[in-house]
């Protein structure tokens, strides 16, 4: 659980960690709408391209990018060959005989436990993925003797390859653009940036200085609740819990072991912290002062204009 | 020899993966039965890290652990043979806080939650809730109860009870008297100290307090940056020039015995490891 | 006129017994007092009604002649701090600074004064250069500190310290007692609540608790020595006053012994 990436500052020492976060949040927001409107392939890959030149420009590592998108790898992927093999719209771009007979089925499968047996040793493990998909197909396209149960026809169409290469690109490109974000902006910094940007909300009676409370506790509680789980589960696997095995109804139980103690803790716990803060004399609703303050800088109102702009090009683009 | 260290290590990986060393080259031997060890040292120093792998909820990164007959290594841990249940049944662990693993309806169901799950009998299980309960100094009304609206102690003494159920041969105790007031504390030292003697466990008892060390201990443990510094009795412990830089207190008899011999020219013959013991002494000095 | 007056205050919860029954005492400016009991005797309670965390049933509390009501509690918050005994459930900001800087925000205090403050207390209780750490990266003693400097920062004229030391290791047991020190001579006034007669011996006066009774209230040295009424509230002597009472049982008459015992338990 420690090696959750997605939403962790990184100290460090560039343009992007200068840049005011209310600018940060706003072109974040304008650069996702703009990725959503994109329509052509080669604008997609232009602005991949872009975001990949910003995080470089920025001086992130690529790496702790990456590190932040493999728990979403095999969604990604998922999403990618659910979309090839079921959209089934457009002209048909590739076709590929394959042939049901007992060889080939056991062959495949044979396949298919070998990659499951093996999977542990190989360290790249989504290439390694993707190689057994391939194999699967090619023993089934190429084995065609043995006793035949009957034919079929894997077929990739022009639609459906589009699709799924603009939701993947899409979904990595705001990947990207979030965890550039967060890696760059303190919490509480991002915290503020978000309480002045949903300002103007208050026009609708929602309190947004209570909203950015919330969520600046929720940052400071979560590696602590994080803590707490794990030392539950320990507390529990001591007496017996074997959270690798056990029948459908010991699973029930044993996450019941591990939701009532959380649960009773977390309680426990806000109302403790209810108390400390209103011995110090929060009151909800009281105006405060505020530590941190925002400073917006010329790199700011460039940032945004840039985003801004960007934005507007992707709309008149997709208008004209 | 039922645990047995042999230059374990231990090394947690922060997110940038920068290593942290809790334990280094640590060797150590714990016997089934007949000891009363105190595990001690700063906040930090690894004594948690030690204690849980005593019941392989951590598997070392360095070295191996044999717990009765298992071994339990890097290399090991990579079979999926290998089943660790039957340790934990064999080494109860009691985490610090109660809280962290009561959440049965009643106390009794809790505490017979730990022996169903190594397979005993409901019945049995309940029989075995009723014993430990008592074991633990608490009477058969308790049975009925939530767990949730006791006390801080009573939580403590059942959370307790639901490790005994389990009928380890060894029970090792994360600092379970912090907290507690005096009285609290002392009346669940001697409840540790009677699972000791009479049922013939083996107790381990991680903690802050020197004067549990000095009173109870047969055996102490020094914990210092990851590295076990003293393996020995608590006398020769605190008589070391160097016990002071492991910033250690003195236990409260020694230190007053210590301040009537050197201030007040008192000498008293023998050990003082009790508080009865010392006053014995004292007045037989005077006579 | 005393600091803190508390009159016949009486409090349950709901549907228990009596935490605190019919409970009168009353704090003077700079003195330091412990309210000492067992678990369950309704110290912690007591605390939580002097900062109007709870209301009483029954009774009057007045802070620096302002009488206790929904009204005025924020007056009495501002004269009033006080330290809990987890450290990890009152650390508020995301980092040191920012959690000493929570109250300060509260009270609206202006930005330069904020930060001056902060750095100053910071340093007081020497957490200067953990400014910027993330509440993981400190141990429970550290946490404390903060909590301590939160408060300081504050600048109330009592500090309650509600078992603040009770889930900390030695060390940092003793140097949280060490600011209590401090702070003290420099004119706050405090008040532990505890069972650890460590802490008790420090104050000026003690006040036992037993199920919700004040059992006793006299000056420390009245009560350190008093055998009878801590064994009824679950406590224990000291260790060379244990001795001395039972050189004191076994008639054995030896003034300058006991002196010496009654030294040593003063100074810890």
């Amino acid at each position: 659980m420690k090696n959750i990436v997605i939403g962790r500052y990184v100290p460090g020492n560039s343009f992007l960690y200068r840049m005011d976060p209310r600018t940060k949040l706003i072109a974040l927001i304008a650069l996702m709408v703009a990725a959503f409107l994109i329509q052509s392939f080669t604008h997609m890959l232009v602005s991949l391209a872009l975001v990949t030149l910003l995080l470089v420009a920025g001086r992130i590592s690529v790496k702790r990018v990456y590190l932040g998108l493999r728990p979403l790898m095999f969604l990604l992927f998922f999403t990618f060959i659910f979309q090839v093999m079921f959209n089934q719209e457009g002209d048909e771009i590739f076709t590929l005989p394959l042939h049901y007979s007992l060889l080939s089925i056991v062959a495949a499968a044979a396949v298919v436990v070998f990659w499951f047996m093996t999977k542990k040793h190989v360290r790249f493990k989504l290439f390694y993925f993707l190689f057994t998909v391939a194999a699967v197909f090619a023993v089934l396209h190429y084995i065609d003797f043995g006793v035949l149960f009957g034919e079929g026809t894997f077929r990739v169409f022009e639609e459906g390859l589009s699709t799924a290469f603009f939701i993947m690109v899409r979904l990595i490109i705001i990947i990207m653009l979030s965890t550039i974000l967060t890696i760059t902006t303190k919490p509480t910094d991002l915290n503020l940036g978000l309480e002045r940007v949903l300002k103007p909300l208050r026009i609708v009676r929602i309190n947004t200085e209570e909203i950015a409370m919330i969520i600046s506790i929720a940052l400071r509680y979560i590696p602590t609740l994080l803590d707490e789980a794990n030392k539950i589960m320990l507390a529990q696997a001591s007496r017996g819990v074997d959270f690798q095995e056990g029948k459908l109804k010991d699973k029930v139980v044993q996450i019941i072991s591990l939701l009532v103690p959380m649960f009773i803790i977390s309680f426990q716990r806000s109302d403790d912290l209810a108390n400390a803060m209103e011995a110090r004399s929060f009151v909800p609703g009281q105006p405060r002062t505020r530590l941190h303050v925002l400073t917006w800088k010329r790199l700011d109102t460039f940032a945004l204009t840039l985003s801004l702009v960007a934005l507007v090009a992707v709309i008149v683009v997709r208008v004209v | 020899m039922a645990i047995k260290f042999e230059r374990v290590g231990y090394e947690y990986k922060d997110i940038d993966g920068k290593g942290y060393l809790a334990l280094a080259d640590v060797t150590l031997n714990i016997n089934k039965t007949g000891e009363f060890i105190t595990l001690i040292g700063e906040t930090g120093s690894g004594k948690s890290t030690l204690a849980q792998h005593m019941n392989a909820l951590l598997t070392p990164t360095e070295g191996r652990v044999h717990i009765f007959g298992m071994k339990i290594s890097r290399e090991t841990r990579k079979s999926k043979n290998l089943k660790l249940n039957p340790i934990r049944q064999k080494v109860g662990l009691v985490f610090q806080f109660p809280e962290y693993q009561l959440f049965e309806e009643t106390v009794e169901n809790d505490i017979a939650f730990g022996p169903k799950n190594f397979g005993v009998s409901e019945a049995e299980a309940k029989e075995r809730a009723k014993k430990m309960l008592n074991i633990v100094g608490l009477d058969d009304s308790y049975l009925s109860r939530s767990p949730f609206n006791l006390s801080g102690g009573e939580k403590k003494r059942v959370s307790i009870a639901g490790i005994l159920a389990m009928e380890p041969d060894i029970l090792v105790l994360d600092e379970p008297t912090s907290g507690l007031d005096p009285l609290g504390r002392n009346a669940l030292l001697e409840v540790f100290y009677d699972i000791h003697q009479k049922l013939d466990k083996t107790v381990v008892i991680i903690t802050h307090d020197m004067n549990t060390v000095y009173e109870y201990a047969k055996r102490v443990l020094v914990m210092r940056e990851g590295n076990l510094v003293y393996d020995g009795n608590p006398t020769q412990l605190f008589s070391r020039k160097n016990v002071k830089s492991w910033n250690l207190d003195v236990p409260d008899i020694l230190k007053l015995r210590r301040a009537l011999e050197e201030k007040f020219s008192i000498t008293l013959e023998g050990e003082t490891r009790s508080k009865a013991q010392l006053m014995a002494k004292i007045k037989e000095a005077l006579r | 006129m005393s600091l803190i007056e508390i009159e016949n205050v009486s409090f349950t919860y709901h549907g228990n017994k009596k935490a605190l029954d019919d409970v009168s005492l009353s704090i003077e400016k700079g003195e330091w007092v412990s309210i000492l009991g067992h678990n369950g005797s309704g110290k912690s309670t007591l605390s939580k009604l002097i900062v109007g965390l709870l209301k009483p049933q029954q009774g009057v509390i007045r802070v620096g002649g302002i009488t206790l009501s929904a009204d005025t509690v924020r007056d009495i918050r501002k004269k009033v701090g006080i330290v809990f005994q987890n450290p990890d459930n009152q650390f508020v900001g995301v980092t040191v600074r920012d959690d000493i800087a929570f109250g300060l925000e509260n009270l609206q205090i202006e930005r330069e004064e904020m930060i001056e403050r902060i750095e100053h207390y910071a340093k007081k209780v020497d957490m200067y250069s953990y400014l910027n750490k993330e509440p993981h990266n400190l141990s429970g003693g550290q946490k404390q500190r903060v909590a301590i400097a939160g408060i300081l920062a504050m600048k109330t004229d009592v500090i309650i310290f509600d078992e603040a030391t009770a889930m900390l290791d030695p060390e940092g047991r003793e140097r949280v007692m060490e600011y209590m020190r401090a702070l003290n001579r420099e004119g706050t006034t405090i008040i532990t609540i505890t069972h650890d007669m460590k802490e008790a011996v420090l104050s000026d006066r003690i006040v036992v608790l037993k199920d919700g009774r004040v059992l006793k209230s006299d000056k420390s040295e009245n009560i350190l020595k008093d055998k009878a009424t801590l064994e009824k509230s679950n406590l224990e002597l000291l260790l060379p006053l244990e001795i001395m009472h039972y050189l004191n049982e076994n008639g054995i008459e030896n003034p300058s012994l006991k002196e010496f015992l009654w030294q040593l338990s003063l100074n810890g």
